[in-house]
């Protein structure tokens, strides 16, 4: 689903320019979008959310350590 | 089409992913993903000649067809690009091949399917309620009134329900929600819509409009009219996740699947005449949307009496009919037995309870009423003197048999409804054989979601407005109120207990209504994901209200009635046998039609108003009486040509096609039926001995021209509710009609059900073969859905390379199990093999399992979300932790599982930190206490996916994990068949040891040849017969209940290729060499794997955990347990006389327990005192079990003393 209807909200787009408690000493790690798959860095106590596109369900990335298989 | 060759030795991957490229590369086949699957496909098929000639692989261009297909554009309108494929006259047949009406009739069944879909039960009865019946709730209750202000005025005008949104977006205006179902299982979410009202109130003394006003949100159901899916092609329905094939009929609450099962009832306002304990009664379920009440008329000693709830006794059921406006003695006789003197003589005995009360007249009628009636209500305001006449009336009209309206002051059609009740009695006591049957179909109604949810709303509804009504009340009470009262105000606060209300019921599948006495539960179930075919099977499940407990067979009997409505081979084993049922192919539940329009036709067609005839009239010979939903509506003298013209009008369309109308010449009555919860299906009719549907309209059927509905338009087909039908002459197939014939059957296999209908030869098997297939089919482990990737389910079971069955049916192909299968083809030889393949046993190929055979996935979901403490704080995941422990060598910077890494025992997944001070602290400086998640299982998973998301209602966090095993098939893995014949692997021999045929075929699978005698599983041997015919011969063959391939047409193919007719081969064992001495029943069979399997169950334990209580060893794979020496293990040791072994698996290996006992007093002491006696003197050390010295200890809490008597065991002399 693209973007229409979230970016013509100003509603929402308030609760991103405050993040809630967000903790700097935290890193930032990168997820994936579940619905528009574009990165989002987040850090700890951000609103889990995409940025472009507000979608809540956000995936880890794969992981780029090598990953050894039984092959059985 | 030049492709680079860059690798001259053949080796098929490489070449597989050139090709691929090569083909993204040709600008006349754009890219898009659709196209891969293809591509792999079009190159797999070239892999198979690879070996044989590479130059044809480069240089073959590829077929025209394909390239068209694969450049469709993405349509949006609807229809898919897809959709010529599947296409039901794909299935063997060309639009032009010349069309057979005998055997091409079945083409209405998926005509049928695919107007209606496999769960349309369930979905018509959510779109009736949505559209119909929830205006009429509001419609019922659409004034609210003040009891303080009588000019206070309060209306909906209208109510609807929108789509569905998030709960957040409720607000927003002219905002278009994206919400999706499946977003709403990622993240436990409710996929609900708004219901909005509009309104018309007072606000001091100005009257106020309000359109759009939300009362709450209502649970869609998937593919309802509401739903987002609703007419999605497969494009969009890829788009949003969500599966094509998916049956919908289900709604998602809290990111749960909930189905709301079909029940099944005793229909309402209809007479049942039954024996109970040698009393013959009549009984009524009256239910109105006020009342639901239960009446009955029986005959006691040979007199009759009405009996009913709000009667403190039993009333004679002249006194009832006097009461009701019918004052002589002779009419009432007429009314109940007519002109026929056998009745007349046993209803006369009735009249001498008129001499003996002295009740003679109306008024005296009512006054001996009243004074029976319960009072309900305490009267208000002190005593006040009953007035037992217009109690009486008040009863009479109102509480007793309420389905009948008396209008005005007529009682009449409510006297004549109790006088044919007495009337069916007396015909009862007569004729036993006119006693109804209670297990008949006909008398039985389905209740389905629609109705469960009407209920529900209905009664929310009325709570939400009697709670506004008590805060406006509460408000304007007050006489000086500080601001201008507007009722708006208090309107939206309860919205949420609608909300609420709703989404607890469907959670818990409790339903409780105060009004209907109703406390149900179970009404709601999860949706089993187990695999594709478990989760249609439930959607067409049905569950009975009657108790599973008592041992009487009738409910649980196949009732000849439920012949191609029920499935007769669907039913569980054991506790819920035959209670619990599944409806056939065909079958289709009746929404509610309205009674208005088929009164006036009734009368059009020339009946005459019941009411105005008298008794002698209404039974004289040759008159029928005409019911509508078993209320007396009319008489005829042609019944005949009354029920001609009546299904004239119905094939023509004038009226509800679901109407049903049926004469029973027992009691001279027509039934029409307009009714809810009514099974029917559609037949062909038949007229002057020719079936209606003929070539030319299968023709226009075929080319797309013709729908099901239109058929339906034109009588050429019908439905027939389970009464109606019993009234016809169905022909099974055309050559069997005769002059008396009046219906045609579509297709006999859809007398069973989607479940059945995947058995192969199901008419060749031994009938409890069928159900076992039933029950295991639900269990087999294959694909789910096409998003089966993208769901996050507590526990996935996956098959890695599930293969379409070569030997199919015509149901499996309406269902598409054949697009979502779940098992393989294995090739079987039926033989003896070493020993390990007793009992059921199977011996597996090594190298088959090898190359993937009975592989599959496992993925099991941990989801958290942070604990909430008192004092505020909250579990966290923590992130920087300092730890090069091992077992936390998995997690990522964030403190969760790299996607991708292997989990062994014990290694952490999430690092959940909790906090370490629950007091009051500052939670700048609340320290944490690392408390990781971390994976129980001893085999090793992969994390696969990890989702992070956040709750819709709390706003909280919400991390899943997925955690992935592959599986390959072990010893004690349960396979099976489709034909109920499951078994263990008992043996995975090499592939070297294994048999071999001249061909050098080797099997997959052996199986005992012991297998079959008893359990006569012919359509086992028939599915081998023409899988292996099939594979020879290049096609898929069926094997459709009541017809299918044949067995002599599959021996000739067999024989055209060379093989046995018999379907044996000559086998070489890989043993010794040499040829086996017998030739082997040898080819494909489906095998399914079911769930059950050696990893998840096998379980030992030499020491472990303990109960704290008892001491004794825990109980339970999961709890690490200990395996019990039940009672019966130990009676053998009893027996046996090994007192010893007893003692050390009782005793010594369980609860051991040293107590110090006081041989003076009898009772325990400690450390060698005895606290009774105070001394240490007579104090005796011995052992027993931990389990005594509690129960001595708790006998004693409960005033019970318990002393222990020694002695010696070598006495001295």
């Amino acid at each position: 689903m693209s973007s229409y209807g979230y970016n013509n909200t100003p509603q929402i787009q308030q609760t991103n320019q405050m993040p809630t408690a967000a903790d700097d000493r935290a890193r930032s790690v990168e997820y994936l979008c579940g619905d528009c798959d574009s990165t989002v860095a987040l850090k700890r106590g951000e609103p889990i959310r995409c940025r472009s596109c507000g979608h809540r369900v956000l995936y880890k990335q794969r992981t780029n350590r090598m990953v050894q298989f039984e092959a059985r | 089409m030049p492709v680079p060759r860059k690798d001259p030795t053949p080796r098929a991957p490489r070449v597989v992913k050139a090709k691929a490229a090569a083909t993204r590369e040709t600008p006349q086949q754009p890219a898009i993903d659709v196209d891969m699957p293809d591509a792999a496909l079009a190159a797999a098929r070239n892999d198979a000649h690879a070996d044989s000639d590479i130059e044809m692989l480069d240089g073959a261009p590829q077929p025209p067809k394909q390239t068209r297909r694969r450049r469709a554009p993405a349509q949006s309108n609807g229809v898919d690009e897809f959709s010529a494929l599947l296409e039901p006259f794909y299935y063997g047949k060309a639009i032009t091949d010349p069309i057979n009406t005998a055997e091409d009739k079945w083409n209405l069944l998926p005509a049928f399917l695919k107007v209606k879909g496999l769960v349309k039960q369930h979905i018509d009865s959510f779109n009736y309620f949505v559209d119909v019946e929830l205006k009429k709730i509001m419609l019922a209750n659409n004034i609210v009134k003040s009891d303080i202000d009588p000019k206070f005025h309060f209306e909906y005008t209208d109510i609807r329900v929108e789509w569905p949104t998030r709960s957040d977006e409720d607000d927003l205006t002219n905002h278009k929600s994206n919400v999706t179902p499946h977003e709403c299982r990622l993240r436990d979410m409710t996929y609900a819509a708004p219901i909005k009202v509009d309104i018309v109130y007072t606000r001091e003394n100005t009257k106020m409009k309000r359109v759009n006003i939300r009362i709450g949100r209502l649970p869609i159901m998937l593919k309802s009219n509401r739903c987002k899916l609703a007419g999605k092609n497969d494009r969009d329905m890829a788009y949003m996740n969500e599966c094509p094939l998916d049956p919908g009929g289900y709604f998602i609450v809290k990111g749960q699947e909930k189905v709301i099962l079909v029940q099944e009832q005793m229909s309402k306002n209809r007479v049942i005449v039954e024996s109970a304990k040698g009393i013959i009664q009549a009984s009524v379920t009256s239910s109105t949307q006020e009342r639901k009440s239960k009446t009955y008329v029986l005959s006691k000693k040979g007199v009759m009496f009405l009996r009913h709830n709000t009667l403190s006794e039993e009333i004679p059921i002249v006194f009832v009919l006097k009461a009701l406006g019918i004052p002589s003695d002779r009419e009432i006789l007429m009314m109940v037995a007519g002109e026929d003197s056998a009745y007349q003589d046993m209803f006369t005995v009735n009249f001498e309870a008129c001499g003996r009360e002295g009740v003679h007249t109306q008024q005296q009628a009512l006054e001996y009423i009243g004074h029976r009636v319960r009072i309900m209500k305490k009267p208000q305001g002190g005593f006040q003197r009953r007035n037992y006449y217009l109690e009486a009336i008040e009863c009479l009209s109102s509480v007793i048999i309420t389905h009948v309206p008396v209008v005005g002051t007529n009682f009449r059609q409510k006297a004549q409804y109790i006088a044919f009740m007495a009337r069916r009695v007396l015909m009862a006591i007569q004729d036993p054989k006119l006693i109804d049957d209670r297990d008949y179909v006909g008398n039985k109604r389905l209740e389905l979601a629609g109705q469960m949810l009407s209920l529900l709303f209905e009664d929310h509804f009325k709570k939400f407005n009697y709670d506004f009504k008590m805060s406006i009340d509460k408000v304007l009470r007050r006489s000086h109120r500080a601001s201008g009262f507007d009722a708006y105000a208090h309107f939206s606060v309860h919205q949420n207990h609608i909300t609420m209300g709703i989404e607890r019921a469907l959670s818990t599948g409790n339903w409780n209504l105060r009004r209907f006495k109703m406390e149900r539960a179970g009404v709601t179930h999860l949706l089993s994901r187990l695999s594709y075919i478990s989760a249609i099977g439930m959607m067409t499940r049905i569950t009975s209200q009657f108790e599973k407990t008592r041992k009487v067979s009738g409910p649980r009997a196949l009732q000849p009635s439920q012949f191609g409505m029920l499935c007769l081979a669907d039913t569980p084993e054991g506790e819920a046998c035959g209670l619990v049922k599944n409806l056939s192919l065909m079958t289709h539940i009746t929404t509610e039609a309205e009674e208005g329009p088929i009164r006036r036709i009734v009368f059009d067609l020339g009946a005459e108003d019941i009411t105005a005839f008298t008794g002698e009239e209404i039974h004289a010979e040759g008159v029928y009486s005409i019911f509508l939903n078993g209320t007396p509506l009319a008489t005829t003298d042609m019944p005949k040509q009354f029920l001609n013209n009546f299904r004239r009008l119905r094939r023509s369309g004038r009226i509800s096609e679901f109407t049903s109308i049926h004469i029973n010449h027992h009691y001279n009555a027509m039934h029409i039926a307009t009714d809810e919860g009514r099974i029917c299906r559609p037949l062909i009719v038949v007229e002057t001995g020719r079936s209606k549907v003929t070539a030319r309209y299968l023709k226009a059927l075929r080319k797309g021209t013709m729908a099901f509905d239109d058929f339906l338009s034109r009588g050429l087909v019908e439905y027939l509710d389970v009464n109606e039908e019993n009234d016809s002459n169905i022909a099974t197939y055309e050559k069997d009609i005769n002059d008396h014939t009046t219906h045609l059957e579509i297709e006999p296999f859809t007398i069973l059900g989607a479940v059945a209908g995947l058995i192969p030869y199901p008419h060749h098997n031994q009938s409890p073969r069928n159900t076992y297939q039933c029950a295991m089919g639900k269990q087999a482990i294959g694909a789910i859905a096409y998003n089966q990737f993208q769901r996050i389910d507590t526990l996935l079971y996956l098959m890695v390379y599930p293969q379409s069955p070569l030997v199919r049916t015509r149901t499996i192909e309406l269902v598409k199990y054949d697009k979502l299968p779940a098992g393989q083809n294995a090739v079987v030889a039926v033989m003896s093999y070493s020993g390990y393949d007793i009992e059921d046993a199977l011996v597996l190929n090594k190298a088959s399992v090898d190359r993937g055979f009975g592989r599959c996935q496992v993925f099991k979901k941990s989801a958290w979300t942070p604990k909430m403490y008192p004092n505020g704080s909250a579990d966290m995941v923590l992130q920087k932790f300092e730890s090069k422990e091992k077992k936390n060598h998995a997690l990522g910077v964030d403190g969760m599982a790299q996607v991708g890494s292997q989990l062994f025992q014990g290694d952490s997944y999430i690092m959940k930190g909790a906090p370490k001070d629950f007091g009051s602290v500052n939670p700048a400086i609340q320290e944490w206490k690392e408390s990781p998640l971390s994976h129980k299982l001893p085999d090793p998973a992969y994390v696969d996916q990890v989702c992070v998301t956040e709750n819709e209602t709390s706003g909280q966090p919400v991390i899943k994990v997925l955690l992935r095993q592959t599986r390959r098939p072990e010893l004690g893995d349960k396979f099976s068949s489709r034909h109920g014949q499951k078994g263990v692997v008992g043996l995975i021999s090499p592939q070297e040891d294994m048999p071999f045929s001249d061909k050098g075929i080797c099997p997959d699978i052996i199986m005992n040849p012991h297998g079959f005698p008893s359990r006569m599983t012919v359509g086992k041997m028939m599915e081998l017969l023409s899988g292996k015919a099939g594979v020879y011969d290049g096609s898929y063959q069926y094997g459709t209940a009541f017809g299918g391939s044949k067995v002599r047409d599959m021996a000739e193919i067999l024989l055209q290729h060379n093989y046995s007719y018999y379907g044996k081969d000559y086998l070489t064992s890989g043993i010794t060499g040499e040829a086996l001495q017998f030739y082997v029943f040898f080819g494909p069979i489906y095998y399914q794997k079911l769930k059950h399997m050696v990893q998840d169950k096998m379980h030992s334990r030499a020491r472990g955990p303990r109960a704290i209580l008892t001491r004794q060893p825990t109980e339970g794979r999961s709890r690490d347990g200990g395996l019990r020496l039940g009672e019966m293990e130990r009676d053998c040791l009893i027996a046996y006389g090994a007192s010893q072994l007893l003692l050390e698996r009782l005793m010594l290996s369980s609860d051991q327990h040293e107590v110090d006992i006081c041989s003076k007093c009898g009772q325990m002491g400690y450390s060698g005192w005895c606290k009774m006696c105070e001394s240490h003197e007579a104090i005796h050390q011995l052992t027993m079990p931990y389990a005594a010295k509690l129960l001595i200890q708790e006998l004693s809490s409960m005033n019970i003393k318990v002393s222990i008597g020694l002695e010696d065991e070598f006495p001295r002399e």
